[in-house]
């Protein structure tokens, strides 16, 4: 299990990397034994299959016209199934935009998250989903919310763990490093997890930074950092683990870079193909996490996986319910995005309001 | 009931959208989420899936055609409901000079972004009926004043696009509108003939290719001082070694090209400029260590030029082979982006379709072009005497601005002692020795 003496020999300035399973999901040191029960790993593949049936299903959506722009998580499922089986319900979970599997584990819905993505604000009131922030689509700025949760926690004498998530492109941020900072010197309990899926939108990580890893950054600031397999649920888990015992027994923050690959488009407006190589692509296809896991799981004969077709029909007639409900929502009113700023509305925002009315007179009749 | 799925905006703000492909002819019964088509966008390419499960009624559109989005692409006649004639659809695509005059005029309907269509409920809301009606009830919104003011200066309103509240049309834009026309009258009377739609004209739209190639050579001619070399060489000596290859080869046969990809590498590698861009913004020369050649490819639909990317590594062998799936790409349009990029320096062989000498045009920024004539048997003098020979025409194209005249004779000597001689290609394969 890892702990703080595997942590010492993952130095990140030695550009190591914490993996157990190699891409065939074959443990790397044959003594080694998984820290999950048969039956977690088992679970831990059924889900790591849902979140990527409704990954899948989204992009379909959207391409039908019925959601807005979406961001796939095609390939980074591991992290997010590792962080659902470490987060404990008083945990807090700070998300950036790609980690679904992390809020389906923390209780979101299909329907909200769909909600969310078509643009309604009830996609953001999470009902069962205690203790995570909305989606955070202005790059690294949510970071600085998850110290300032952290700070009032120790403040109030909670226990609890704050799990925050950023891609690679947010190391480049401002916030980023206003975050570590306060973090490691007010000692709060903050998990930061980053996404390194080797691009921020177009831009490769060579081009992002000239840190040979994003766990140095860590570093400087005095916080423990690991670079870890992000494609390796086991090396998740184990290091997601870890990282929530050290910061709940008050010893401060984790910052852990969890390497991986973003399979799909940047978003549903992106076209990967014009940045991205076909060897690159190759190469990355051969850590899959799904492939991985499963490799494990049918070299010990866990779980039958030739029903996955099955699976996967199940999960899409769910996942498409869900859709349909959030469809059938009932649209928030326009008056709402104008009316609660000013008591009275000053007459630039009544301009715009009429424009808008007009707008969707115009339109035909849209709501 | 008849469920009619308009073309989505599926990229933040798109307006139309290509058609590369259909998967479903009509008559098909296809499930949600079944991909019906593909699609070429400024974003992306990408399928579009079904919203609904059903069988296809209607197709519109075909391979080529641009389509609006909020435009219909297919109806789907659902299962267990009724049958129901919906006529009169919103016009679906290419009908040529439909479509490019409202690009031309910016009809205000393109401001709808994801049609009606961005919701499409499960209920009955957005079936055939009730869409037909909407379709027609669209009118643009204008001032009494500019409606009267386009009544008489014979404007359909409708075309004007409006720059007051809501897109409300004015009589300022009016008054832009006609100022436009007429100069758009006058321009077309310079330089355009006014074919008449009958059977002795055809109007197609021009394919995305050929909007590239036409960008692309044009920038080439105005951007850049060509200048043309032509020379001939003997080859009966490569004509032979390519013989021999062959006969030792089996599963691929070599042509001439290997051969002057890999000279070429070779003589680039010591007349560096020849293999560089010329960046006028930044006053400098980037030099290219990398020697990617491209290739270009006679294809049905337009001139294509994939590249194989570090030619100076590679054997004969592999580059013969390199060129025959790029070969096969370019015949089944399965050619990439990756494909085509990052070439150093081009080769044009179009001596294997027809033509002696030629002025190619430089694929820019590169800054040197090698054209490939016919290669034909002709008397040439050896040794005082008149023999048959094989001789091979090249024409060469450098950008004089950074290739001045001394140079790309010397590199051309090069290349063309290498041919003469295949032997010196592998007497100077790996190295920077000056011929």
């Amino acid at each position: 299990m890892f702990n703080h003496e595997t942590l010492d020999k993952y130095s990140p300035l030695e550009n190591k990397i914490f993996q157990l399973i190699d891409d065939d999901g074959m443990p790397l040191d044959k003594k080694w034994k998984p820290a999950l029960s048969d039956k977690q790993i088992i679970q831990a593949y059924k889900d790591l299959l849902f979140e990527r049936t409704a990954d899948y299903m989204a992009v379909s959506y959207q391409r039908q016209g019925r959601m807005f722009t979406y961001p796939p998580n095609l390939g980074q499922e591991a992290i997010h199934i590792a962080t659902g089986m470490v987060i404990k319900e008083d945990d807090w979970l700070v998300p950036d935009f790609r980690e679904l599997g992390a809020w389906l584990a923390k209780g979101v819905s299909m329907r909200e998250i769909f909600l969310y993505f078509k643009g309604n604000e009830d996609g953001s009131r999470f009902v069962n989903a205690k203790r995570m922030l909305p989606v955070s689509v202005p790059i690294a700025s949510q970071l600085v919310h998850a110290v300032g949760i952290g700070y009032a926690m120790n403040y109030q004498k909670e226990k609890a763990v704050v799990f925050a998530f950023v891609g690679d492109g947010g190391t480049s941020e401002g916030d980023f490093h206003e975050a570590l900072n306060f973090a490691a010197v007010w000692n709060v309990p903050v998990v930061f997890i980053v996404q390194n899926n080797q691009f921020a939108i177009s831009v490769p990580i060579k081009t992002q930074t000239k840190s040979q890893n994003l766990a140095l950054k860590g570093v400087a600031y005095a916080i423990p950092s690991v670079l870890v397999d992000g494609n390796d649920v086991f090396a998740m888990h184990e290091v997601l683990a870890f990282a929530r015992d050290h910061a709940d027994s008050g010893k401060g923050p984790v910052l852990i870079e969890a390497r991986t690959y973003r399979i799909g488009a940047h978003t549903t407006s992106d076209d990967p193909t014009k940045y991205r190589t076909k060897e690159e692509e190759a190469a990355w296809a051969l850590k899959d996490p799904l492939k991985r896991l499963k490799g494990y799981i049918e070299a010990k004969k866990l779980f039958d996986t030739s029903g996955e077709e099955a699976l996967v029909a199940e999960y899409k007639k769910k996942i498409d319910k869900e859709f349909e409900a959030a469809e059938k929502h009932p649209e928030y009113p326009l008056d709402d995005v104008f009316k609660y700023m000013y008591q009275e509305m000053p007459s630039e925002l009544r301009r715009q309001k009429n424009a808008y009315e007009n707008y969707l007179q115009n339109k035909g009749g849209a709501k | 009931m008849r469920y009619i799925f308009k073309f989505p905006d599926i990229g933040e703000g798109l307006e139309e959208g290509k058609i590369t492909e259909w998967y479903v002819e009509k008559g098909q019964s296809i499930s949600a989420g079944d991909a019906l088509l593909n699609m070429e966008t400024d974003k992306v390419v990408t399928d579009i899936p079904s919203p609904k499960s059903g069988i296809i009624a209607q197709r519109y559109g075909a391979v080529g055609d641009t389509v609006k989005v909020g435009n219909a692409l297919v109806e789907i006649e659902i299962e267990g409901e009724s049958f129901e004639q919906a006529d009169e659809l919103p016009q679906a695509t290419g009908k040529g000079e439909e479509v490019i005059e409202e690009k031309g005029f910016g009809v205000v309907g393109t401001m709808e972004v994801a049609g009606d269509g961005a919701y499409l409920p499960s209920s009955n809301e957005g079936l055939a009926a009730v869409e037909h009606k909407q379709a027609h009830t669209r009118k643009v919104l204008a001032t009494p004043v500019a409606r009267a003011l386009a009544k008489e200066r014979g404007i359909d309103i409708n075309t004007v696009q409006g720059s007051g509240p809501a897109g409300r049309v004015t009589s300022k834009d009016i008054e832009k509108h006609t100022q436009i026309r007429s100069t758009e009258q006058a321009k077309s009377s310079e330089r355009k003939t006014a074919y008449p739609s009958d059977q002795l004209h055809e109007s197609v739209p021009i394919s995305q290719i050929r909007k590239t190639i036409a960008r692309n050579m044009l920038r080439s001619k105005q951007n850049t001082a060509h200048m043309s070399v032509m020379e001939e060489v003997e080859v009966s000596e490569l004509v032979d070694a390519r013989h021999k290859i062959n006969e030792r080869l089996k599963d691929v046969k070599i042509s001439y090209l290997p051969f002057i990809i890999k000279a070429i590498a070779i003589a680039l590698k010591n007349h560096p400029v020849l293999n560089a861009e010329l960046d006028m913004e930044a006053e400098r020369i980037i030099y290219k260590k990398y020697y990617n050649i491209g290739l270009a490819m006679d294809t049905d639909d337009g001139l294509v030029v994939p590249v194989i990317r570090n030619a100076d590594k590679k054997s004969l062998v592999q580059l013969a082979k390199e060129i025959s799936v790029f070969a096969e790409k370019a015949k089944t349009r399965k050619l990439t982006l990756d494909d085509m990029r990052d070439g150093t320096f081009t080769i044009t062989s179009y001596g294997s379709i027809g033509g002696y000498f030629a002025v190619p045009v430089i694929n820019y920024p590169q800054s040197a072009i090698f054209g490939i004539g016919r290669i034909a048997d002709k008397p040439v003098i050896k040794d005082a005497a008149v023999v048959p020979g094989k001789v091979m025409p090249i024409s060469m194209s450098v950008d004089h601005r950074i290739v001045d005249g001394g140079e790309v004779a010397r590199f051309l000597n090069e290349v063309l002692e290498m041919l003469k001689e295949p032997m010196l290609i592998l007497a100077y394969e790996g190295g920077q020795d000056e011929l």
